[in-house]
């Protein structure tokens, strides 16, 4: 049912009183927009608490966006904290924006982001607080088309059933034309299913039911999706992509939370993409080409947004900062240009070698908090074999910079179960750390306080990845493989901690099952799954309650490799990146040889460029 | 350009923004001086914050007709025109209505201000002023309130930090006009009052004033301090 357009804060405005963090539900923030005329309301949505949507970038992009279109307004919305949500059904409050407090059920159109697996029931309790039909095939003609994107988009058939539409790629102007289209289509009364039609001539826009799910002998046991007869919609969706970062505005983050969010800082993208070709990373291979703004447009759109906003820390964000072909000018001249307001600069994590080192020294990354590197993998032998392009010498040279500029402590980053692993493996990454405890010693006298601390994550094999066909580790051996890490790691000071393998086993779960994992999605919430991403809420129990409850074995799919030509349940939504290049790359990754990095040397051959007809776009040329 | 001073600024607290806790009021509050572009001093230490002091911590959910906060400035600036730009630069509901500079040695807001005035709004079943006045009779002859505070159990005397208290009734319930003193056992907030008196919160708090009390007990105002 479509639900009034209408205030409803004075149906919360009694419980803020009774609930954890009030200024959750507050709106109101400097830069929020207040005037909401529409007549067109879209409202996007981020499946998580306030403080961990409020910052994401793309919210911010789209919603700038829809806002500056005459006859289109566009509101936020989050989902609210249990105890909140609690207290709304008690009162059978419905989900509310939070510009104007509308029922999210009164929007035109709701987007909502993808950011994660462990999103997907949060999705379905958002949907359930807003009263909207939660699949989308039920839904009736008047209430609002449910559309998601974002950068988990790449294997969504397991959430798919629950929207109208998929935008696939950078939203950038793809929002506008959607809305745009849904609008028209309401102002001519069109039927819902001719809508979705509309929809699907969209570039970068997959419309799910327009698809069916075939299993055959050529795909795995989720089959794959092809367009239903007389649907008119491609066989295979590409991602839109912008071609020039450059040309849109640099300065997305114009609202000011009151609260404390998970990135209290003024962010600026200032480049997209990133062409290492790491082979376990989906964002390197599905945010390709690389664009990179230029330096002058960078330290403008800072030193403004910093004016604009008065935050007091500026992040420049991106999949690999220190990539970026200016990064030593860009942060020179903001260092100069902002060190005498008492605003820091900061940059997200740390290339493995000396210039990432430099680069923290420049911004004058606290001495104290460390400098954080990702090495992945703890031989030379396995780094090979994920392609990521750092030398034992790397590491040395950048631990022995990073202790001769006066850092103590190192943060490094590791995987656990990457395809081929081995006992030599495991035991390496517990020596890598205590070997650069070492060298700090070496370098700074016996009793020196140099520590290292390792986090340890599970490998979660992703789509429209080279890693895409391996199975995940069973959770006995991962455990197996975490006992013999901490026996192989007898210095004091070397700090361990691994994630949870039984949520990367539910991640891993995810992000392999095609359109029939929406079941156990569905069964997940209905065995009260919330939150799935917070550690103190996460409940594996649940999980094998609602897998039991649908006939599906967890550790079965998850571990499950598929034969490299077998047709996969995400085929048919592509970033552009070539199935022929990602089995080239598994093979590769077979023989433990490297591939080099497109935006340094020449192409590799992704197929990202001539597919959607764009380019790497770089500032300068590369070192 | 003149000697190191302080800008003493008085804001309101209102609205929907009576929810915001004070950490987020102040996080808010130096956000928007730098908004203003108004000049500031920064702290020595890696942070390099700027130096500002607040007074007490208003309660999430309680209102105030004046805030206070002074800002510590390398140079005196006009008032005038910082009060515009501090104003600009500032939500409506925590919007600046006053300032005055200050010299920079004078008493930390947060321990100067210790007598403060609230007035308060409670609604509980067959509750009127006269029930609500015995009441709080008993729980004065108790002598103290013991309350919890997050997952500690605190103890605060009820004399000598409740100065006074009148009860009236009004449409919406009963309305309390209160005086309350800082004491070193610490300040007695309005809600912990009334959660002893009814073992209900109360529906409105505003803080209504906020001064220091001289030894022969007259009151000073933090923008009459010269
Ligand atoms: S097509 Fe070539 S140049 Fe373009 S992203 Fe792929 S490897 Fe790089």
């Amino acid at each position: 049912m479509r639900f009034a357009r209408r205030n409803c804060f004075e149906q919360i405005e009694p419980l803020l009183g009774r609930v954890e963090h009030p200024s959750r539900y507050l709106n109101h923030e400097w830069g929020a927009q207040e005037q909401q005329d529409g007549p067109f309301h879209v409202c996007l949505l981020y499946a998580d608490v306030y403080e961990v949507g409020q910052p994401n970038l793309g919210l911010s992009i789209l919603y700038n966006e829809v806002n500056a279109q005459e006859g289109m307004s566009c509101e936020r919305a989050y989902l609210p904290w249990v105890d909140m949500s609690a207290l709304m059904r008690e009162r059978d409050i419905p989900l509310l924006s939070l510009e104007t407090s509308s029922p999210v059920a009164s929007f035109d159109l709701v987007g909502i982001t993808l950011a994660h697996e462990l999103v997907c029931t949060n999705i379905v309790e958002t949907l359930d607080l807003a009263q909207i039909t939660i699949r989308a095939e039920e839904r009736e003609q008047d209430e609002p088309i449910v559309i998601a994107g974002g950068p988990s988009v790449w294997n969504c058939e397991p959430v798919a059933p629950m929207f109208d539409a998929v935008l696939l790629g950078d939203g950038e102007g793809a929002l506008v034309e959607i809305a745009a289209c849904v609008r028209d289509a309401r102002a001519q009364d069109v039927p819902r299913h001719e809508l979705l039609m509309r929809l699907s001539r969209i570039a970068g826009v997959y419309v799910p039911s327009l698809y069916e799910i075939v299993c055959d002998e050529t795909s795995t046991r989720w089959g794959y999706a092809v367009p239903k007869p007389g649907s008119g919609a491609p066989e295979v969706v590409y991602k839109r992509c912008v071609e020039s970062l450059a040309r849109t505005e640099p300065v997305a983050q114009r609202i000011v939370p009151y609260m404390g969010v998970v990135q209290d800082r003024f962010a600026l993208e200032i480049l997209r993409g990133c062409a290492r070709a790491c082979r376990f990373c989906q964002a390197g291979m599905t945010y390709r080409p690389v664009r990179e703004r230029p330096k002058d447009q960078i330290v403008e759109a800072v030193e403004r947004g910093l004016c604009e906003s008065g935050f007091d820390e500026c992040s420049l964000s991106s999949l690999s900062t220190t990539d970026h072909s200016q990064c030593a000018p860009i942060l020179r001249e903001l260092g100069e240009r902002l060190d005498d307001r008492g605003v820091r600069v900061s940059i997200p994590s740390q290339r493995l070698d000396s210039f990432g080192v430099d680069m923290a020294s420049i911004v004058g990354s606290s001495r104290k908090a460390g400098l954080t590197f990702a090495p992945e993998a703890g031989t030379q032998r396995l780094r090979d074999v994920i392609n990521k392009n750092v030398t034992d010498e790397d590491l040395d040279r950048a631990a022995q910079n990073a202790f001769a500029c006066g850092y103590r402590r190192m943060k490094l980053y590791f995987m656990m179960g990457l395809p081929t692993e081995d006992d030599n493996d495991v035991e390496g990454i517990s020596s890598t750390a205590t070997h650069v405890v070492e060298l700090g010693r070496e370098q700074l006298g016996p009793r020196s306080k140099v520590s290292v601390s390792i986090s340890v994550a599970v490998f979660v094999p992703k789509s429209h990845t080279p890693f895409q066909w391996a199975g995940q580790l069973p959770l006995e051996e991962v455990h197996r493989r975490q006992q013999l890490m901490l026996h192989a790691a007898t210095n004091r000071a070397v700090r361990i901690s691994y994630h949870d393998a039984e949520t990367s086993q539910i991640e891993g779960v995810l992000s392999k099952m095609g359109r029939r994992g929406f079941d156990l999605v569905m069964e997940a919430w209905r065995c009260g799954c919330r939150f799935d991403a917070w550690t103190d809420q996460f409940s594996f129990e649940r999980w094998q309650q609602a897998a039991q409850a649908v006939g599906i074995d967890l550790e079965d799919v998850a571990c499950e490799s598929f034969p490299l030509d077998a047709r996969l349940p995400w085929d048919h939504t592509s970033p552009g990146v070539s199935k022929g290049y990602l089995q080239r790359e598994w093979r590769r990754a077979m023989r433990q040889e490297t591939t080099h990095d497109c935006t340094r040397d020449t192409c590799v051959g992704c197929g990202v460029c001539p597919t959607l007809d764009v380019g790497n776009d770089l500032a300068e040329t590369r070192a | 350009m003149g000697e190191p001073c302080r800008l003493r600024v008085r804001y309101v607290k209102d609205g929907r923004l009576a929810y915001l806790g004070h950490l987020e009021v102040m996080n808010t509050i130096m956000r928007c001086v730098r908004r203003s572009g108004l000049p500031f001093e920064v702290g020595n230490g890696f942070a390099r914050r700027m130096r500002i002091q607040f007074s007490q911590a208003l309660p999430v959910g309680a209102a105030s007709v004046g805030e206070y906060y002074d800002l510590m400035l390398p140079y005196p600036i006009d008032v005038t025109q910082a009060l515009d730009r501090l104003r600009e630069a500032s939500p409506a509901a925590l919007r600046p209505n006053a300032c005055k500079l200050l010299p920079r040695k004078v008493p930390a807001l947060e321990a100067w201000v210790d007598v403060s005035r609230w007035d308060v709004v409670v609604q509980a079943d067959g509750v009127d002023a006269n029930g609500f006045s015995r009441g709080l009779d008993q729980v004065v002859e108790q002598g103290e309130i013991a309350y919890m505070r997050g997952p500690k159990l605190r103890r605060i005397p009820v004399l000598p930090s409740l100065m006074s208290c009148h009860a009236t009734d009004v449409a919406d319930g009963v309305a309390l006009t209160m005086e309350t003193r800082a004491t070193e056992a610490g300040s007695l907030r309005p809600a912990v009052l009334v959660q002893a008196v009814l073992g209900t919160s109360p529906l409105r708090v505003c803080w209504v004033g906020q001064w220091h009390e001289q030894a022969d007990g007259s009151r000073i105002d933090p923008m009459g301090y010269c």
